[in-house]
């Protein structure tokens, strides 16, 4: 079998040898197409791994809030759910606001190895610097678990997260908000909640500009210096988790809000409209990468069926000295089957190639200097291989089949 | 005791399916024996090449059976047959017929290395004999455009013998060469014949071939008008 497959094979390579302009312009065609699938996708996944990573990390996967999806059922309705009673317009108890039993939902967070949650709260204060007056939504966390699950600590130009718990009453701000009180690090200022408790906090850390959840209005104190300025002692009105498997949120904020009936919201559902729209994207990529792909096979098929119309009296010969019609199949399949696997390994290289010059165009953005986000990874070396070898074998196996056919009777009576 | 015969057809009929119907055999019977040297002969048109192409197994009789070495090859399938003329057949036909693209040993090997019943070192050694037998030394990495036509026809006997056929079919195998060259092919399958035991069966138009047959079995219209 062996044998006979190198031998039929070898064949098939005699015949593309002979023909070589043709074979040239197959395997361009084939190693440009799987070239520039390469280059497109990996800008294209790059890009968008890039952007996920963004959207994962920009806050903590999944948001456990004060919110509740739907009101809580009436006990009537719970008692007597298929009477005819209806309540309507009732009125619902004025609780405070926060997270019941938080400590709970921490300890059954805790007990997984594979996630992290920081509780916090956030409220409001007026921050007063001499005539000046500015709104603060203030976020109160503890540092340690804090920098464990978000990306805050990157974002601080100045300070760092732990200053809050070492110095009494600090707050880190926005740059901006700095700039408009005219503050700096280091200096203090005076806070009043909306309860009227009034604090002195002083700044011992500066967010970058630009980065829009944490600047701009926001900052962040001690959970317990949020909790004293708002009166909401041991409350807290939202749990941040990170997982180490950030796709693993959808499902696991699924289950805690189905057990807590807290609203859980995993970055996927935050950013539906994103990944939708990233979707569309790859549909369009790969529509366009394919039809690249396939347009490259129609040069094997132009090769495997010219090849097959010149070597008819080749095919009535090897017929006669005792060659299947399918040795002759299999002869032309390989033909086209070649050149597209030499058409994919010119591709890689081209592929790699293109890869190597996007990877190393730099540009500056705000002062940084970045470069392209590519994604380089074999799956896609393998996905170009496999949809060109698997349209190579059909390209060639359509003009493949006349050779089985030709009857060499036709041929010897023609040529005697 | 007379050898059991080797070719045995009854009543072949070959019918192209055409508008109008083309009779190219009608209604031939014959045997064959092991060893003989048959000449088929008649006018162009007569249906000799057609009778030829059933015989080797590369055209299907509309009627009539056909036997081989005792076995009826009328109902085979396709790979069977293939084996067939693979194992058992050699073809010669008028123009050479070389695949262009190998060299004479390729090509007198390739039917070997097909049948795979010999190793690759074993096939080229034994093509080489082949050809030396047909006085080609030194030609063996000649790619046939290289090669005169008597030398090319050689080849193809050659080839023909690679896998040590029972039965030579030849086409008008001395059709395209000289007087000297047709001589020398003569020669060659009078030899096999009567040393080798082989069946020669050759379609030709050379009355120098029909005359030093054995046997001529002379066809008119698709039918055997007599065989001598």
């Amino acid at each position: 079998m062996l044998r006979r497959f190198s031998l039929l094979l070898g064949i098939a390579l005699r015949h593309i040898s002979k023909r070589k302009r043709q074979t040239l312009v197959a395997i361009a065609g084939v190693g440009i197409g799987v070239g520039f699938f390469l280059a497109v996708s990996a800008l294209m996944i790059g890009s968008q791994n890039d952007f996920v990573e963004t959207l994962i990390d920009a806050a903590p996967h999944i948001i456990i809030s004060d919110e509740i999806r739907s009101p809580t059922p009436q006990p009537a309705v719970l008692a007597f759910p298929d009477a005819a009673v209806e309540v309507r317009h009732y009125k619902t108890r004025n609780e405070v606001r926060g997270i019941k039993d938080w400590q709970g939902i921490m300890r059954t967070i805790g007990a997984r190895s594979d996630a992290v949650a920081s509780p916090s709260l956030s409220g409001a204060v007026t921050l007063r610097v001499g005539g000046r007056e500015e709104a603060l939504a203030i976020v109160g966390v503890e540092p340690g678990i804090e920098a464990q699950v978000s990306d805050v600590e990157q974002y601080l130009k100045e300070g760092r997260l732990r200053n809050l718990e070492t110095t009494q009453g600090g707050v880190i701000i926005g740059e901006e908000m700095a700039s408009r009180l005219g503050v700096r690090m280091g200096d203090i200022m005076a806070a009043t909640s909306a309860r009227g408790v009034t604090r002195t906090l002083k700044i011992v850390g500066l967010f970058e500009r630009g980065r829009g959840q944490f600047g701009g209005s926001s900052g962040y104190v001690l959970l317990r210096e949020a909790q004293s300025l708002t009166s909401q002692p041991f409350v807290i009105n939202r749990i941040g988790i990170r997982l180490d498997d950030p796709y693993a949120a959808e499902d696991i904020a699924k289950r805690l809000e189905a057990r807590y009936g807290y609203k859980a919201e995993s970055w996927q559902e935050r950013s539906a409209d994103f990944l939708s729209l990233l979707v569309t994207r790859n549909v369009i990529m790969y529509t366009v990468i394919s039809a690249i792909l396939l347009v490259a096979s129609f040069g094997i098929y132009t090769v495997v069926s010219t090849s097959v119309a010149d070597k008819r009296r080749d095919i009535a010969i090897m017929r006669s000295m005792g060659f299947s019609s399918g040795d002759l199949q299999a002869v032309f399949v390989m033909e086209g089957f070649t050149l597209a696997c030499i058409g994919v390994l010119a591709g890689w290289a081209l592929g790699f190639g293109l890869m190597q010059v996007l990877g190393g165009i730099e540009f500056n953005i705000q002062g940084s200097t970045e470069t392209i986000p590519l994604d380089r990874s074999f799956f896609q070396y393998a996905i170009s291989a496999g949809a060109s070898l698997f349209s190579a074998i059909i390209a060639a196996w359509l003009p493949a089949r006349k050779a089985a056919q030709v009857d060499p009777v036709d041929i010897l009576r023609g040529a005697v | 005791m007379t050898p059991a015969p080797l070719i045995r057809a009854e009543g072949l009929t070959r019918v192209l399916a055409v508008e109008p119907p083309v009779t190219l055999i009608r209604d031939v019977s014959f045997e064959i024996r092991q060893g003989e040297f048959v000449a088929v002969i008649g006018p162009s048109g007569c249906g000799k090449s057609s009778l030829l192409y059933l015989l080797g197994l590369l055209d299907r009789p509309t009627e009539g059976r056909l036997f081989f070495d005792g076995e009826d090859t009328t109902d085979t399938d396709g790979n069977a047959r293939a084996n067939m003329r693979l194992a058992r057949f050699g073809f010669v036909f008028q123009f050479h017929f070389l695949l262009p693209e190998f060299t004479a040993l390729e090509n007198v090997t390739l039917p070997m290395r097909r049948l795979g019943r010999l190793a690759d070192r074993e096939a080229a050694a034994r093509g080489r004999d082949l050809l030396g037998a047909m006085g080609l030394d030194g030609q063996e990495h000649k790619t046939p455009d290289k090669m005169s036509g008597g030398q090319r026809q050689r080849v193809a006997i050659a080839r023909a013998l690679a896998n040590d056929p029972a039965l030579i079919l030849g086409d008008e195998p001395t059709g395209n060469l000289d007087s000297v060259n047709s001589a020398r092919v003569i020669e060659i399958f009078h030899d096999l014949a009567a040393k080798e035991g082989r069946t020669i069966v050759c379609v030709t138009h050379d009355p120098e071939v029909a005359a030093s047959a054995h046997r001529r079995i002379h066809m008119l219209d698709g039918r055997v008008e007599r065989i001598d």
